[in-house]
């Protein structure tokens, strides 16, 4: 009974997703497009944290790399669109590789700080590198040419743009919902919960952190290649930490134990921001008032602290 | 954001009422026009003297009767002095707030992610402040106007100064984006041009935007052969610049210093006597260099609200705001392209002069000013500026086919 | 010779300043296990109340030395009775989280109490200008920074080292079960502790006045230089914040000096390296994971 009230409102928020175009006005086309990439961005990360119990602070390192990769394509190629994300999946995840197999090794604190010096190294080499990456000004100027698989889209409208990234972002979903409820997802909760017990089950426990590493940075490498003809340009402030404490505040915010969490943390983060923005400054102020509060009293998340008491009155 | 906004409309009604006027303003909805300036960080001043300058002229302007009979209502985005935030801001003020018109942009990064994107908005903008020349050259298009001086233009006018002084051995301090790298390019170009014998040195040295520290760079001059330094930093990294440089005795070198934007009176006022007597500053209007009537009026006004002299930045916004009202009657709508098309080729009156937007490339021919510090202004505490040069728009901007735009 | 010579002492002047920010940092991390990220946030609303005290109140530079910190330090026990002590008790991403809550909080009420502008605080007349030193002119404030970098030093090892309160504190950070069945009032400790590093971040803060301008993203920046400066040295480390400091100031005054290129980069592939080859920093305690 309880499931298919779930399935119901989950087929209620697609359908509504799909609809935004022509339901929503023109405006929140792009609001919804950014919750979803930012939604993306946010889920891979939870791959590591909520899953695995790694809090990485260099995760828009993936996320900027990708941007970048889709954008240099975009102006020195003029690849289909969907060739340029798979060159951004996958120069994400060749650096994951690296900054991965490097850092898995260590644990909480130290594991933040390294993944937050290789993230600023990879900033400041988007930084100062001016002739490839332009520097501070980042790459603009670019445009979006066919979409690839033979497929008629004018991506440069933002309906279309929305429509194509909610179908990607929907795909990508169900691949990380599929290696979250399987058995090798089952075995990065265990890790979580206690890496001992784990690695005398005679399973290499870095190993599996470093899959699932490269596989969020993978993830987040399609978001950022989704971000750059969504914003015009890619730029160091993608790369940079306070770009990684997005994700971070996101999953917290939906719930780091549920697998749409960061999707729900995404779209309150997006639309608070939106429209907090509207009428006061202060934005961050009651971002922080509602980060501390989620941190203190409702560790779950929002999604987490909804279904505990949908729960508990439904019993 | 929207305090200024609801200030604005309380400026209105109060003026509006005031002079007994309050007749169509009301039975129609207000000309809404978006502003994007960087209001956090350290360059927040430059967004807050701009917005003064719109605030004064939206006040004038409702106050005798607005644009078309309506009044204007200016709304503010915090561009951050980033390109990602400007065109998501852009997109909320056409979209959400459905703006009628933009201007703003104080960054030449920001100018060159955000200009490519306005075709797309449908909605002209005016650039206030952000000297980029490719906005008005490879980047250009239709919808897309610069009311103030470029780096190109700027740079001629500095290259004629330098070409005066006996320093043969330049170097460049520089932020590290956009605007710092091409104010040196374009330096270099105009110089070797009158002055072929000049040696333009390797080493160039471009802090990033924001840094705090300038003293390795500022030894790193010291030390070198230098005679000669153009010096493209500003806002606040300037106001920190001048007062490490002052602890290193950088001015005490005997060395040519040229401030592209030195003269900007934020950075002057922040200073007061700290900023060093003696060295070439720019700016791309002093305000004590146009003796006409809407100069000395709008001098007058400025000071009477604000306390202090206006900066170029506030004259470029406060122009802007004048030339939509003067745009949009002559088109007699405020529909985007049709007020876009308006602003082609359009000559108007400003503080700064006669001001024509070309019609080739939309860059406004308006005249770089280089002057020399001098003593302390007895009434507005900042420096003067001595040997003031007024350089003619014309003269010092690039021919049509050199910007390289097609328009 | 004049550039090294230069470029040494602009280094001895960051790392110092650097030093005091950051063992404030240390000294909480190795007694609470809390990783304050509102750290550099604190630092700025030093500059900030220094700043309001000189140039709106008019008091001299000396009493909002003296006056600022003990501000910051008042505030930090606040958040640490309304806030931090849920969290005592749960693992380091907990406290990384909720002070990063509270870094917002702060940056956002700077800006709404002292706009988003830049905002100026003039050195003393004493310290303003410039004397000569090993060939070449040196900020005498830039010798007022090292000459008090290197009187709290010695204070915070007089303290450390020689007094009943730094035993505690030490104390403390080894076993705080153990200093709680000595009767140590740990609750006292904790809260004393918190304010103490608070108050080295307002010293900080207010030490950075004269030099740098203020503006509302100032923490920001030193608190990820502060971070740097701790994992090189070593995290809980006393002496470590102190070595971390050097080196992350040398990288500073030689690598603008003489790499500018790479002048970004090279401070965080110092902090890899550390992390990479010592995890614990040079000085850090014990075992390596």
């Amino acid at each position: 009974m309880k499931s298919k009230i779930l399935m119901a409102i989950l087929a209620l928020v697609i359908a509504g997703l799909i609809a935004v175009p022509w339901i929503a006005s023109y405006f929140y086309v792009f609001i919804f497009t950014e919750i979803l990439i930012l939604g993306l961005f946010a889920a891979s990360f939870n791959l590591i944290f909520g899953y695995t119990g790694m809090l990485s602070f260099g995760h828009a390192a993936f996320f900027g790399v990708g941007s970048y990769a889709t954008a240099l394509v975009l102006i020195h190629l003029q690849w289909p669109f969907l060739a340029c994300l798979l060159v951004s999946m996958g120069a994400s995840a060749l650096l994951a590789l690296v900054i991965g197999f490097l850092s898995v090794r260590l644990n909480e604190v130290y594991f933040a700080m390294l993944t937050l010096a290789f993230g600023m190294m990879v900033f400041a080499i988007a930084y100062q590198w001016r002739s490839v990456t332009n520097g501070s000004d980042g790459l603009a100027g670019f445009s979006l040419g066919s979409f690839g698989l033979g497929l008629d889209l004018t991506l440069g409208n933002p309906s279309v743009y929305y429509h194509v990234v909610l179908g990607i972002v929907a795909i990508a979903s169900i691949v990380l919902y599929v290696i979250c409820r399987s058995s090798f997802g089952m075995i990065l909760k265990a890790i979580r919960q206690n890496p001992e017990r784990v690695s005398f089950a005679g399973l290499n426990v870095r190993t599996y952190r470093l899959v699932a590493f490269v596989i969020a940075g993978t993830f987040a490498g399609l978001a950022g290649g989704l971000i750059a003809p969504f914003l015009r340009v890619a730029s160091p402030e993608l790369l940079h930490w306070s770009m990684s404490a997005e994700p971070v505040l996101m999953a917290i915010l939906g719930g780091t134990g549920y697998f749409l969490g960061p999707f729900v943390g995404s779209a309150v983060f997006v639309l608070l921001e939106t429209w907090i923005t509207s009428f006061t400054e202060s934005w961050m102020l009651v971002l922080g008032i509602i980060l501390a509060l989620m941190v203190i009293f409702f560790r779950k998340g929002l999604l987490g602290t909804l279904i505990d008491w949908w729960m508990e009155v439904k019993k | 954001m929207k305090t200024t906004r609801i200030k604005n409309l309380l400026v209105a009604m109060t003026a509006a009422t005031a002079l007994g006027t309050a007749t169509s303003g009301y039975a129609e909805e207000p000309i809404k026009i978006g502003g994007l300036y960087i209001l956090s960080g350290s360059a927040a001043t430059y967004g807050e003297f701009a917005q003064k300058g719109i605030d004064l002229a939206v006040e004038e302007i409702n106050g005798s009767g607005g644009i078309l009979g309506r009044d204007i209502e200016m709304i503010y985005e915090d561009t951050q002095g980033k390109a990602s935030v400007a065109i998501q801001a852009a997109r909320k003020l056409v979209y959400s707030e459905g703006v009628d018109a933009l201007v703003g942009l104080d960054s030449s990064g920001v100018a060159q992610g955000m200009v490519p994107t306005m075709p797309e908005l449908q909605k002209p903008l005016i650039i206030t402040h952000a000297a980029t020349p490719d906005v008005t050259g490879k980047l250009c298009n239709a919808f897309t106007y610069r009311i103030s001086v470029n780096v190109a233009q700027n740079m001629k006018a500095a290259a004629m100064v330098a070409a005066e002084t006996d320093a043969t051995n330049w170097t460049t301090i520089g932020p590290d984006y956009a605007f710092g790298h091409q104010s040196w390019e374009f330096f270099g170009n105009y110089l070797k041009e009158t002055k072929p014998d000049v040696n333009l040195m390797s080493e160039t040295n471009f802090p990033r935007f924001g840094a705090e520290d300038f003293t390795p760079f500022i030894d790193r001059v010291m030390d070198s052969d230098a005679d000669g330094v153009l010096i493209s930093v500003w806002g606040g990294d300037l106001v920190n610049f001048i007062r490490q440089a002052n602890n290193r005795g950088f001015f005490e070198k005997d060395m040519e210093l040229m401030f592209t934007v030195g003269a900007a009176t934020e950075v002057l006022t922040a200073l007061g006597d700290e900023m060093p007597e003696g060295v070439h500053l720019s700016t791309r209007y002093w305000y004590e260099a146009y003796d006409n009537d809407i100069n000395d009026r709008f001098v007058k006004a400025y000071i009477d609200a604000y306390g202090n002299p206006p900066s170029y930045n506030a004259e470029g916004a406060y122009a802007a705001i004048y030339a939509y009202k003067q745009a949009m009657e002559a088109a007699g709508t405020t529909d985007g392209p049709a007020v876009a098309k308006a602003l082609s080729g359009m000559t108007m009156e400003a503080p700064n002069g006669t001001v024509t937007f070309r019609k080739g490339d939309n860059q406004a021919m308006v005249s770089p000013n280089w002057g020399v510090s001098g003593p302390m202004h007895p009434e507005h505490g900042i420096r003067t500026l001595t040997n003031l040069q007024i350089f003619d728009g014309e003269e010092v901007a690039r021919t049509v086919e050199e910007t390289g735009c097609k328009l | 010779m004049s550039g090294i010579g230069s470029a040494l002492l602009n280094s001895l002047d960051i790392g110092l300043l650097l030093f005091i920010i950051a063992v404030g940092l240390n000294i909480v991390f190795g007694v609470l296990n809390i990783i304050n990220f509102a750290h550099g946030a604190l630092y700025m609303l030093g500059a900030y109340l220094a700043f309001t005290l000189i140039n709106m109140v008019g008091m001299p530079f000396w009493a909002a030395l003296l006056l600022a910190p003990i501000g910051v330090a008042i505030l930090a026990v606040i958040i640490d009775r309304v806030l931090l002590r849920f969290i005592y008790s749960r693992d380091v991403a907990d406290s990384l989280l909720l002070t990063f809550a509270i870094l917002l909080i702060i940056n956002e009420s700077v800006r709404m109490i002292w706009g988003s502008g830049i905002q100026v605080v003039q050195p003393p007349q004493l310290l303003s200008g410039s004397v000569q030193l090993l060939g070449s002119s040196v900020a005498t404030y830039s010798l007022f920074v090292i000459v008090i970098g290197l009187i709290l030093l010695a204070g915070l090892w007089y303290l450390f080292n020689r007094t009943r309160v730094g035993r505690i504190m030490r104390a403390a950070a080894l076993d705080r079960d153990m200093a709680e069945a000595l009767c140590i009032n740990t609750r006292m400790v904790v809260t004393g502790v918190f304010a103490f590093g608070a108050w080295l971040a307002g010293v900080g803060g207010v030490m950075a006045a004269p030099m740098r301008a203020l503006d509302p993203g100032m923490g920001d920046k030193i608190i990820i230089e502060s971070f740097i400066v701790v994992v090189i040295g070593g995290l809980g480390s006393f002496p470590g914040a102190l070595l971390g400091a050097m080196v992350l100031g040398l990288i500073h005054g030689f690598g603008g000096r003489y790499l500018p290129e790479v002048n970004l980069l090279l401070p965080f592939v110092g902090m890899a390296l550390v992390l990479l080859f010592k995890p614990h920093g040079i000085m850090g305690k014990g075992a390596t994971t």
